[in-house]
């Protein structure tokens, strides 16, 4: 586009030269007509013209494309000028980059996650997450079927509503059963979404229901590269799922991995496709689906929040026993939906973000610094140019342009930096049984956000200095510049203002990192209330085989004996589930003989669990007993609650031989446990109950083994001793459970070594920002020091007086740093462990270390000074 | 401030009168920019002599309005050059111009002499 428009400039130019000389020539015929000789109307020609550059000067500014010339000579300028000072060139530029990339790290890593819930989706932004009842981070599936289909052909303020359950299946029929992730869908799934189909078709309204004996199944992108070999006639071909001959209908478009924002589909399949599991489409106790709806394009959040509470109402008045417990509908946006990984990444990146957000400007008052110093260094060629006629417009566009070309550099470095770095999110997350597919993107949205960083970073950095210096008035600048003493009045305020900006600004930086890293240092040391180092568990794919539940008790009891034989094993026992891992199960419970209270919340966190499984967990049991292995399917059901839920249900009374009515079944309690850690070490105790696995099994069928030495030893043995049973089980993520709980510290980790890697940029700023300041304004002075050391000044009355400027700036800087501290860890208060948000301890250490390094910072020149000869000192000038 | 104001004022004067001798120059045929200059001196017995520091702008800058149109041809004097030729939106303009100028002249009239008087052209 510049580059034609360049072309056109040049053909004008030719043009105009042209139109030029055949005036001329005009004029010196007319003349010579006239009878002079050629040498006189050539000279007389000319004299009439006048000037011929100006004319073109001012003609060409006539066409309104001047200013890209001048602006090409400016740029030209502001190169070359940047090109003699290479060591401020590269520092500056290598300092904005890494702020820069800081930000866009971070924003890429948000974009990916909260900005792109639904890769390929259409309009993210209309989408909304329904929830039933009671909100917390990981709510389990809110919906029946029923309750889904009267919410969806009843509602006035969606154009779609979809239903899904997240599972895994293993795909047979190769040689090793492997487990995919799958998910049930309503027929609408993809429409709602706005999916189009790669290969063949989605599903058809009347397979939402329907039971087939060959169903049809989607499969994903990635899935159908890596197992079909991107078969593209595979449409119509059989598969085989958990046994099952099922049929390819489609294809998903690349970048498509379901609806439950950071966790990945690999196929798809209607919500009962075998058409046995009637019980759960025709029940509406049956809470197993997610639901997201599209707002209508006219309809806000509110209104259709209230649209689906009065429906739902009016489902509750009319099914009451199936709807007990906390009824009430909200909807979230997307980039917040508590299914999936976005309700914990909403309440993490932000604030990583506003720091980066200081990193940067903490970087551009460093810069800003660097640039006032050589531009007052500069100030003489300034002067000149504009006692040459430069006037202020252009001096000010010079220095912009300055500050514009390192920003530009910059954010390009930046932009390369950050293809790589967006990709490092998935490196925080340990490998566990969930789907997580966590990452950041490098899109559109990241390559604007970079563009304005280095915008901001340019203004900043390039219009300060700007504005101060277009103030003075030329004739001052040389008058000055002939009597140094020191950098102007004018300067040494802007500078010190810079200068305790910097401490002001990464002493937070520096007092939340340093929170961070204690709440980690808390979290890793917490004791969670249980065992976690001689644990190792394995997922048994069992309910993919078919079995009748007798039978898989018996293969599940099968395991145990074997298992518990091996050498090396103390214990062995089964659960369904592992705590600190962000998954929850949660069923209504209540003590027997109590009436709910319409829409009261009953939910209560379970899990199932076999004989000794406290024992394994060095759990204790403070009261009754543990499971033992005569509670089989045939004895009577019994439960054992831990301490809080005791509390809850039975204050002041022995919950011993009490009734608990739990998921629709009456449980008698036969012990009472300590309360452990289930998700979070610095969660508020919440009640929990445990269900014996064989009398009600648990969906996953998780072995949990303790060992004598370490777990990932025994790993191999594990595998064979289940394998020996029957070759075709699936054996899945066999691994220490210290492995497992990673996932519970993760996001401490993120926070803790983000906020680490920017404090300790914003440490090296700060420090070497009042070095710089404290240096140049040494060297300004040198004349002074000299004739003052020639006076009588002592080499101590020097040092004092260097370093008491540098202290002034520190400790004014320690103060604002301070106070702003304290408004900002306030924000992050919520994210620490062990350690409050003005925790004295950290504050003053954290304060001292900035004091101290900025002191040495202030040292060095003073030292310097000190030791100069007064007689070479003033004679420099 | 009022400096630059009043700066900005004469140059729009001179600039809209020049703009209207040009037009007008451009009524009687296509004419190029030396030969403009020419006319003018002719037209106004001597007085007027146009600097070419601001016929070329003007010109530059009556095209990019539209007023005039400008091609490359050769002269009788077999000499290259680019003639300019009003438009038809240069002609409304002109119009306007004089109207415009008339008015100053009799209201500048009026003021010296005390009652409106005719112009002499």
């Amino acid at each position: 586009m510049s580059w034609l428009a360049g072309f056109g400039f040049q053909r004008r130019k030719r043009e105009l030269q042209e139109e030029i000389d055949a005036h001329l020539q005009m004029a010196i015929a007319d003349r010579m007509a006239r009878g002079e000789t050629e040498e006189a109307a050539r000279q007389a020609a000319a004299r009439e013209f006048g000037n011929v550059p100006l004319v073109q000067d001012v003609t060409r500014e006539m066409w309104g494309q001047a200013w890209l010339e001048q602006l090409g000579r400016d740029v030209r300028y502001a190169l070359r000028q940047l090109r003699k000072s290479p060591g401020f060139t590269i520092t500056a530029t290598a300092m904005l980059a890494l702020a820069i990339c800081a930000n866009s790290t971070v924003f890429s890593w948000i974009d990916g996650t909260m900005l792109r819930p639904i890769p390929g989706a259409r309009d993210t932004g209309e989408l909304v997450s329904l929830q039933r009842g009671e909100r917390n981070f990981s709510p389990t599936p809110p919906f029946s079927y029923l309750d889904y289909r009267d919410l969806r052909e009843q509602n006035h303020t969606l154009t779609g509503m979809l239903a899904y359950h997240n599972d895994w299946i293993a795909l047979t029929g190769g040689a090793q059963p492997e487990r995919v992730y799958i998910a049930n869908v309503s027929a609408n799934y993809f429409d709602v979404l706005g999916i189009k189909p790669m290969l063949g078709r989605f599903f058809l309204p009347e397979e939402e229901t329907h039971g087939y004996a060959v169903p049809s199944v989607v499969l994903g992108y990635s899935l159908w590269k890596t197992h079909y070999a991107a078969d593209r006639a595979i449409v119509g071909k059989s598969i085989e799922i958990a046994r099952h001959t099922v049929t390819v209908t489609g294809v998903a478009p690349e970048g498509f991995t379901g609806a439950a924002p950071g966790l990945r589909d690999d196929l798809w399949v209607t919500l009962d496709p075998l058409g046995n599991d009637v019980w759960r489409m025709t029940h509406r106790d049956q809470d197993w689906l997610i639901v997201i709806g599209r707002l209508r394009p006219d309809v806000g959040r509110d209104q259709a929040q209230q649209d689906l509470d009065t429906l739902m109402h009016h489902i509750v008045a009319a099914f009451p026993n199936d709807h007990l417990g906390d009824n009430r509908i909200t909807l979230d946006p997307m980039w917040r939906s508590p299914f999936g990984a976005n309700g914990l990444m909403a309440a993490t990146l932000p604030i990583l973000l506003a720091f980066a957000a200081v990193v940067l400007l903490l970087t551009c008052a460093n810069v800003a610094t660097l640039t006032l110093v050589r531009f007052v260094s500069r100030r003489r060629e300034l002067a000149i140019r504009q006692s040459l006629g430069a006037n202020r417009m252009q001096l000010v566009r010079q220095m912009m342009l300055e500050g514009a070309v390192l920003s530009i550099v910059a954010g390009a470095v930046a932009l390369l930096l950050t293809s790589w770095t967006s990709k490092t999110f998935a490196w925080f997350f340990p490998a566990t049984s969930n789907p997580l597919i966590l990452n950041g993107s490098m899109d559109y949205r990241v390559v604007i956000g970079i563009a304005m960083a280095s915008l901001l970073a340019g203004m900043l950095c390039g219009a300060l200095p700007a504005w101060r210096s277009s103030h003075a008035p030329a004739a001052e600048v040389l008058k000055a510049e002939s009597a140094s003493v020191s950098g102007g009045s004018r300067n040494r305020k802007l500078l010190s203002g810079l200068v305790v900006a910097q401490i002001a600004l990464s002493l937070p930086l520096l007092l939340c990192s340093a929170l961070f890293l204690r709440t980690l240092r808390n979290l890793a040391g917490a004791n969670p209330g249980f065992e976690q180092d001689h644990i190792l568990t394995a997922s048994v794919g069992l309910q993919i085989a078919g079995y009748s539940n007798e039978e898989a008790n018996l293969i599940r009891r099968k395991i145990l004996d074997r298992v518990s034989a091996l050498p090396g094993v103390k214990v062995a026992t089964l659960t369904d589930w592992i705590p600190m891992t962000l998954i929850q199960k949660r069923s209504d419970a209540y003590p027997e003989g109590y009436v709910p209270h319409p829409h009261e919340s009953l939910l209560i966190e379970n899990a199932e669990v076999g004989p000794r499984y406290f024992e394994s967990l060095h759990i204790p049991i403070l009261e009754g007993r543990e499971f033992t292995p005569d509670d089989n399917e045939k004895a009577p059901g019994v439960i054992i609650v831990d301490r809080t839920a005791a509390k809850r249900y039975w204050p002041g009374q022995d919950p011993l031989g009490k009734r608990l009515s739990v998921g629709g079944g009456l449980f008698t309690v036969v012990g009472v446990a300590r309360n452990s850690t289930h998700t979070f070490v610095n969660e508020s105790p919440e009640p929990m109950v445990y269900l014996n696995y064989f009398q009600h099994p648990g969906y996953e069928t998780m072995v949990q083994v303790k060992t004598e030495g370490n777990p990932a030893d025994l790993a191999p043995a594990v595998e064979n001793a289940i394998h020996e049973i029957d070759t075709q089980l699936p054996v899945f993520d066999v691994r220490p459970m210290r492995d497992s709980t990673e996932m519970a510290r993760s996001l401490a980790v993120i926070q803790s070594t983000l906020a680490g890697v920017f404090a300790l940029i914003g440490l090296v700023l700060a420090v070497t920002g009042i070095y710089g300041v404290v240096a140049y304004r040494t060297q300004m002075r040198t004349h002074e020091i000299g004739v003052r050391m020639a006076l009588g000044a002592s080499r101590a009355d020097v040092l004092r007086l260097v370093l008491s400027q540098g202290l002034w700036l520190t400790g004014i800087g320690l103060a604002l740093g301070l106070a702003f501290a304290l408004g900002l860890t306030r924000v992050i208060a919520r994210l620490l462990y062990g350690v409050g948000a003005n925790d004295p301890v950290t504050m003053v250490s954290v304060a001292t270390l900035l004091g101290a390094m900025s002191l040495l910072a202030c040292y060095l020149p003073a030292h310097r000074a000190m030791l100069r000869n007064p007689v070479t000192a003033i004679r420099e000038l | 401030m009022s400096e630059k104001d009043q700066y900005k004022n004469r140059i729009e004067l001179l600039q809209g009168t020049l703009d209207m001798l040009i037009l007008q120059t451009l009524q009687w045929g296509p004419q190029h920019g030396y030969g403009i200059v020419q006319a003018l001196r002719l037209r106004s017995g001597d007085v007027l002599q146009v600097e070419t520091g601001s016929l070329y702008p003007a010109l530059h800058r009556l095209e990019r309005q539209g007023w005039v149109q400008s091609e490359w041809k050769q002269s009788e004097s077999k000499q290259r050059a680019r003639y300019y030729r009003i438009t038809a939106k240069g002609k409304k303009q002109l119009a306007q111009d004089l109207g415009r100028w008339e008015r100053i002249v009799e209201a500048i009239g009026s003021v010296m002499y005390g009652k409106p008087e005719e112009s002499e052209s």
